[in-house]
């Protein structure tokens, strides 16, 4: 589902603030420019199962969907 | 090996590799006056380097008999079947007595994990977990009453995992934290351990599909289990291609293998984060 990769992107603050992301088996995990620029209930309505902030490191929870999620996030960013 | 820190380094890791080499389970340790000859140490050398290997849990001290092999730990790997389940694995008989089945309102921190409302009701499930009749840990576990109605109409179910397939919630995904505590002293009565013994923590959240279906929270005997973390290398970071601050990227994100340990410092605790261990699908 495309429209998952873009809704979960632009509640991480759109590409301009993402540094890089790392897909987990069970998790996305960004490193943002501006944490405050994340929108946690956002990412909850693109499906995430849990969010963790700490500093600009930003863990999504997706389950084993993150597979095929890169994939889709890596043709938009 | 003038060094008394060597000496007993030597020591321990002799005496370690005759545990797991060469001696079985219920084996007697050689003597103190023999380790001390043949390594030429003290008696505090050799009583320093046991002493290690008692709080490993490898050995056991019985007063006034000796000190013998400790059985085995169990490795305990994280991925989603039931203690049931890994237990039949290993050739073990499980079994649990039943210290509480209710009904109750959602806390807010199982709310949370179980992703419903406040108010919303759930099974609570508390158990002793035995394999071959010895106690082996202390599980709690939460289902919702939305998705499983009457949970404990025939009583405690034998398998939580079982009870939600056979109402056609398959678990196949999920997350496990673990951290080493000190046991509290009710659950060290149940465990049959002594106060202020190691326990594993274990927090796992399980899924059906998109459904957050059980959570539980359990305390393992860390005198009988290790944690088994399979590995590999984390998958391939995704980078914006034009990088916002100018250092322009070439297109399609490269890989940044070298790099995959950023940003891992903050995040210890996450066993999951940057390693396969809690994969469920392969």
């Amino acid at each position: 589902m495309k429209s998952q990769a873009a809704n979960i992107l632009a509640a991480l603050g759109g590409v301009a603030n993402i540094i890089d992301i790392e897909p987990c088996t069970t998790r996305l995990r960004s490193e943002v420019h501006d944490p405050a620029l994340v929108n946690v209930p956002a990412l909850r309505a693109a499906g995430a199962h849990g969010v963790m902030i700490a500093g600009r490191i930003v863990q999504v929870v997706m389950g084993p969907s993150v597979d095929t999620l890169a994939t889709d996030l890596e043709e938009l960013m | 090996m003038r060094h008394p820190v060597l000496k007993y380094v030597r020591v321990r890791d002799y005496l370690r590799s005759l545990v797991t080499h060469e001696l079985a389970v219920g084996d007697a340790i050689p003597s103190e006056r023999l380790l001390c000859e043949r390594f030429g140490v003290s008696r505090m050398t050799v009583r320093q380097a046991v002493d290690a290997l008692v709080v490993d849990g490898l050995l056991e001290r019985e007063q006034g008999r000796g000190t013998f092999v400790a059985p085995t730990k169990l490795d305990l790997e994280v991925r989603l079947s039931s203690f049931g389940e890994e237990m039949r694995r290993r050739g073990m008989e499980p079994s649990s007595k039943v210290l509480a089945t209710e009904e109750v309102t959602a806390s807010p921190d199982i709310a949370d994990a179980l992703e419903l409302l406040p108010g919303e009701r759930v099974f609570y499930l508390y158990r002793v977990r035995y394999a071959d009749g010895e106690p082996m840990a202390i599980e709690q576990t939460w289902v919702p009453s939305r998705l499983a109605p009457s949970f404990f109409a025939a009583g405690a179910p034998d398998s939580v995992y079982g009870e939600l397939r056979s109402r056609g919630l398959e678990p196949d995904w999920g997350e496990d934290t673990v951290a080493a505590t000190e046991v509290d002293p009710e659950d060290a009565g149940l465990l049959g351990l002594r106060p202020g013994r190691a326990v594993l923590r274990l927090t796992r959240r399980t899924f059906a599909g998109e459904i957050a279906c059980a959570y539980s929270r359990s305390s393992y005997r860390a005198d009988r289990y290790m944690l088994w973390v399979p590995l590999r290398a984390p998958k391939r970071t995704l980078i914006p291609r034009a990088a916002p601050d100018g250092n322009g990227q070439p297109a399609g994100a490269e890989p940044r293998n070298g790099q995959a340990g950023d940003g891992q410092a903050g995040d210890v605790a996450q066993t999951e984060a940057g390693s396969p261990a809690t994969r469920v699908l392969p």
